[in-house]
């Protein structure tokens, strides 16, 4: 059945670049240091979307490019790998690209192979905003590690689970998969870099997160692995589709019917909130597509869903449940903006930078962000997901309606004040 | 090439942002990779703006540079079309500056009825306060036309930008005491000003330019060319407001006797309370309360930019007679300014550094009984158990806050003096609990008791020792009679000997803090 016609605009540029996904990589590969070659920008972006990070003991930092080595070959980076290893003692360096050392050709690969040793390896990690955007990366972090997994044996039939999810879930996921008699190889990426699961031709690759086509496509060439051809584990619809999917890839029939149906009932309250609401999505994260599928699912109307990146293979499950809605990748925001006037849509799905402007234009929108942190997947995240979704709704039916430009004044510095004060109006 | 976790200030193009985004129908753009947008939200988020910020960033991508595309004049007709600026100003990013490219054709290659100005800030040599300092002054000179002075008595206030540290309450302040003066404002800007605005700069009698990191140069050329007076001092504090009045009606009144205007008086003190009828701040009466006589042997630390730093060491000192540790300041292009203005107050050198690390380093060391710094000093007080009030950018959404707070004038030393109060660890009530038990209350060692404005889960006791981003760290560990015995010390004191207690065990080889190498160390130093 052909999917929905994606459309392809000029460039979506209100979301992060890949650096960000250092945010959650870090602390999921516990024995890990991500060290960014990057420069003031990097290390300013870094602090500002990751501060609330700072509060840990941040296990990333950026190899500061200043004026002086903008003219050097190859940037000198053994001492800080030393100081590194002295203050932190990881298992792995990441050693990720970033925009301003593309542009100075720097030589990655042999970079990262030259500071490399048995004891301690540095893989490089493209990151660079040139090319990457934010989920995006964790696909580069992931590549970088294949060759770290273990070969696995043709008879070795196992699942792998591929994407970053806190323990809590990965649990959950282990479990359900006991339950359902699926034998477990691991998760990729493992909470720690000397534990990462054996892939062979005999794995199964369940992926978790949508923003990993290219880890999924390579581990399926270079070690034969099966990459389950499914839609992501998000919603009940979606995770009824993973789970039984996922048995199939281990030749077993299983019907959860009435397990959807009892998730579907839990969110029911949800629903008949969500049912015929109109929902945009803006892009940002890649997690867009099974979004928007499962909101469609719960009723709701998608007007637009646009996201950063579509790979037409790993999201053709999603697409082909998106059938008849306007997708978008890369999407031009001015001509977004334009749309939402227009068409008032009930709710905005939207980056962090564009919410609470959207918010003042009148419109109900909520971070996208957000879906990237929160425990979503699978049944043990139904109502966690569907609650996401409606707390902005209610949250704004609840307040006063802002009806009076008044309760704004002042609050954009370069916007003309309602009203000049008396004292400068004299002149 | 060094490790950054961290840094005190943002990039060159931030500051053309915070700019563009504090003037009327002014727009940024930013000729950089999508990455490069992440400033937006620091603008959406911390000022939490209700509109789009003013600026765009026209990205490159790998593909644009492999395919020699470039969006730039596509991306310059696209705003104009929709917001139509009077100016657009144009830079380039760390890493499209490497590129060479000539914006300036690519922008006139846009056909743009909006004035364009390429602004070359280069960002291996500029960080976000150079950036806006230039860009605002080159603004001031290209906009500024000689006119008649008012008829009026009139200020320029000049500094006060988009993300500026409580710039709000502070020009909510400076007004209410223009207002009681019955001077005019002429000009505010950047913030809020438009471009008829900055034209109209010089028919100002006198400037008030209170910010050292912003606005100076710009008040500095209007002095120089059209001859308009500048008060360049921040009236931080009582008596600081003070002189601050004084001299600006001396300046007034010079202005005016050559226009031949009555001269300006200044009103009575209670004029300029908020009730009209009470003083004008409650500081001179509260620092000599009892209440305060513990905080005479506070000693504090303050860490920040230029303006805060001075302002805060004279306040705490001069008027709620508190002892200085040390003083710094991450802005070395201000550091002999900061050094001339507190020449005598400081009991060692300034530090002058932008390395956390090395901030968290000396206050380690001193241990100081209040830290005021910045976000990152806050942060760093969290694991020495030390209270810390944020007095200088950067800062953190906390520090965003609605209610009136400014720092300049009366209302800021009462809105100061408050937030020392509450920061610090208070006197007799505390002083009690810990000298004779915990009186039924069960404090937290090292707890959030002992700083108010500390929410998050306290540091575990070995976590100064092992914080090995510090400089000085050293594998030490208490035994838990060590730990038992400390916690018997009053709180007031057990930071600086828990310290001194590591360093006597480290000179004398011991790795494990026992009560006997405890009691030695007390012995040794002295209590």
């Amino acid at each position: 059945m052909p999917a929905s016609t994606i459309l392809r605009e000029d460039g979506a540029y209100h979301s992060f670049c890949g650096l960000t996904c250092v945010g959650w990589l870090y602390q999921k590969i516990k024995d890990s240091f991500f060290l960014i070659l990057g420069t003031h920008t990097c290390a300013h972006l870094l602090q500002n979307t990751l501060g609330v990070m700072i509060f840990a003991r941040p296990r990333f930092a950026v190899a500061l490019i200043e004026e002086a080595d903008l003219s050097k070959r190859q940037p000198e980076l053994r001492t800080l790998i030393d100081e590194i290893l002295a203050d932190h003692h990881p298992s792995v360096i990441f050693l990720l690209s970033s925009c301003t050392p593309e542009v100075m050709k720097v030589e990655f690969e042999g970079l990262a192979n030259s500071l490399s040793t048995p004891e301690l390896p540095v893989l490089f990690v493209p990151a660079s905003g040139l090319d990457y955007t934010f989920s995006q990366a964790e696909d580069s972090v992931l590549q970088a590690l294949i060759p770290f997994c273990p070969v696995a044996p043709p008879e070795d039939k196992r699942v792998v689970f591929l994407g970053s999810v806190n323990d809590a879930i990965a649990a959950d996921f282990a479990l359900e998969a006991a339950r359902l008699d699926i034998p477990v190889a691991g998760f990729l990426p493992s909470n720690r870099f000397t534990e990462l699961p054996p892939v062979g031709p005999g794995t199964v690759l369940a992926p978790v997160q949508p923003y990993l086509a290219k880890v999924a496509q390579r581990l399926q060439r270079e070690r034969g692995a099966t990459v389950l051809n499914t839609l992501f584990p998000f919603g009940p619809d979606g995770t009824r589709a993973f789970w039984e999917a996922l048995a199939a890839a281990f030749d077993q029939s299983i019907d959860l019917r009435e397990r959807e149906a009892k998730a579907w009932e839990r969110i029911a309250d949800h629903c008949q909130l969500l049912r015929g609401k109109t929902v945009f999505f803006t892009a940002d994260n890649l997690m867009e597509l099974p979004l928007a599928r499962f909101l469609r699912a719960a009723g709701c109307e998608i007007i637009e869903c646009s996201t950063t990146y579509i790979n037409k293979r790993f999201h053709g499950r999603e697409l082909e449940a998106l059938a008849g809605v306007q997708v978008v990748e890369q999407p031009n925001f001015d001509r977004q903006l334009q749309d939402i006037r227009r068409l008032k849509p009930d709710l905005v799905i939207s980056t962090l930078a564009t919410t609470n402007p959207l918010v003042g234009q009148g419109v109900v929108a909520k971070w996208s962000t957000e879906f990237a942190f929160m425990p979503i997947h699978g049944w043990a995240g139904v109502a966690t997901l569907a609650n996401m979704f409606t707390k902005s709704l209610r949250r704004h039916a609840q307040l006063d309606p802002l009806d009076d430009p008044v309760w704004s004044a002042g609050l954009m510095p370069g916007a003309i004040p309602l009203h000049r004060p008396a004292m400068m109006a004299n002149h | 090439m060094r490790l950054a976790y961290w840094m005190y200030e943002g990039t060159a193009h931030h500051g053309v942002g915070r700019i563009a985004n504090s003037l009327q129908n002014v727009h940024a753009v930013f000729h950089a990779p999508q990455g490069d947008d992440y400033v937006n939200p620091i603008f959406t988020m911390l000022e939490r703006t209700p509109a789009f910020p003013q600026m765009t960033t026209s990205v490159v991508s790998g593909r644009d540079l492999a395919m020699g595309t470039v969006r730039l004049p596509d991306t310059l007709r696209q705003i104009e079309a929709r917001l139509h600026p009077q100016l657009m100003i144009v830079c380039a990013s760390c890493s499209t500056i490497l590129l060479q490219e000539d914006l300036q054709i690519m922008a006139n290659s846009a056909n743009l009825e909006a004035e364009v100005i390429v602004f070359d800030a280069n960002p291996y040599r500029m960080q976000e306060i150079i950036s806006s300092e230039e860009l605002f002054t080159l603004l001031a000179k290209r906009y500024a036309q000689p006119q008649p002075l008012t008829a009026q008595p009139s200020v320029n206030i000049i500094g006060p930008a988009s993300l500026g540290f409580h710039v709000r309450p502070d020009l909510i302040c400076l007004r209410r005491m223009m207002q009681t003066l019955g001077v005019t404002i002429n000009v505010i800007a950047p913030l809020g000003a438009s471009l008829d605005d900055l034209r109209r700069l010089p028919a100002a009698w006198v400037t008030i330019a209170p910010y050292r990191e912003l606005g100076l140069k710009a008040a500095n050329y209007l002095e120089q060319t059209f001859g308009t007076p500048t008060l360049y001092d921040a009236p931080i504090g009582v008596q600081p407001t003070l002189r601050w009045l004084r001299n600006l009606v001396e300046q007034l009144n010079e202005v005016g006797a050559r226009a031949g205007a009555p001269p300006l008086r200044l009103p009575p003190l209670t004029a300029f309370s908020l009730d009209g009828i009470s003083a004008p701040s409650g500081v001179p009466w509260f620092a000599r309360t009892a209440d305060m006589e513990s905080f005479s042997s506070k000693r504090a630390f303050v860490f920040g930019d230029a303006t805060h730093t001075v302002g805060m060491v004279k306040f705490l000192r001069d008027e709620l007679a508190m002892p200085i540790a040390g003083a710094g300041t991450y802005l070395a292009h201000h550091a002999d300014w900061v050094r001339s203005q507190l020449a005598g107050y400081l009991p060692g050198d300034l530090l002058v550094t932008d390395r956390f690390q090395a901030v968290a380093a000396q206050v380690q060391e001193l241990m100081p009984d209040l830290v005021c710094g910045t976000q990152m000093e806050r942060h760093s007080c969290r694991k020495f158990d030390l209270p810390c009030m944020v007095i200088a950018p950067p800062t953190h959404i906390e520090n965003h806050l609605l209610s009136y707070n400014p720092m300049l004038g009366f209302d800021g030393a009462d809105f100061i003096a408050d937030k020392v109060y509450t920061t610090a660890t208070l006197g007799l009530e505390k002083h009690l609990v810990d000298m004779f038990g915990d009186a039924g209350l069960t404090y937290q060692e090292n707890g959030a008791a002992a700083a108010p404005s500390v929410d998050e889960a306290a540091p575990v006791v070995s976590s100064i020792a092992t914080e090995t981003t510090l400089p000085t760290a050293t594998e030490i560990t208490w035994s838990p009679g060590a730990e038992t015995l400390l916690g018997k010390i009053p709180f007031f004191v057990r930071g600086r000997v828990r310290k001194k207690t590591e360093k006597f065990a480290a000179m004398n080889g011991h790795s494990i803090i026992t009560e006997d190498v405890l009691q030695a160390a007390k012995e040794a130093l002295g209590g």
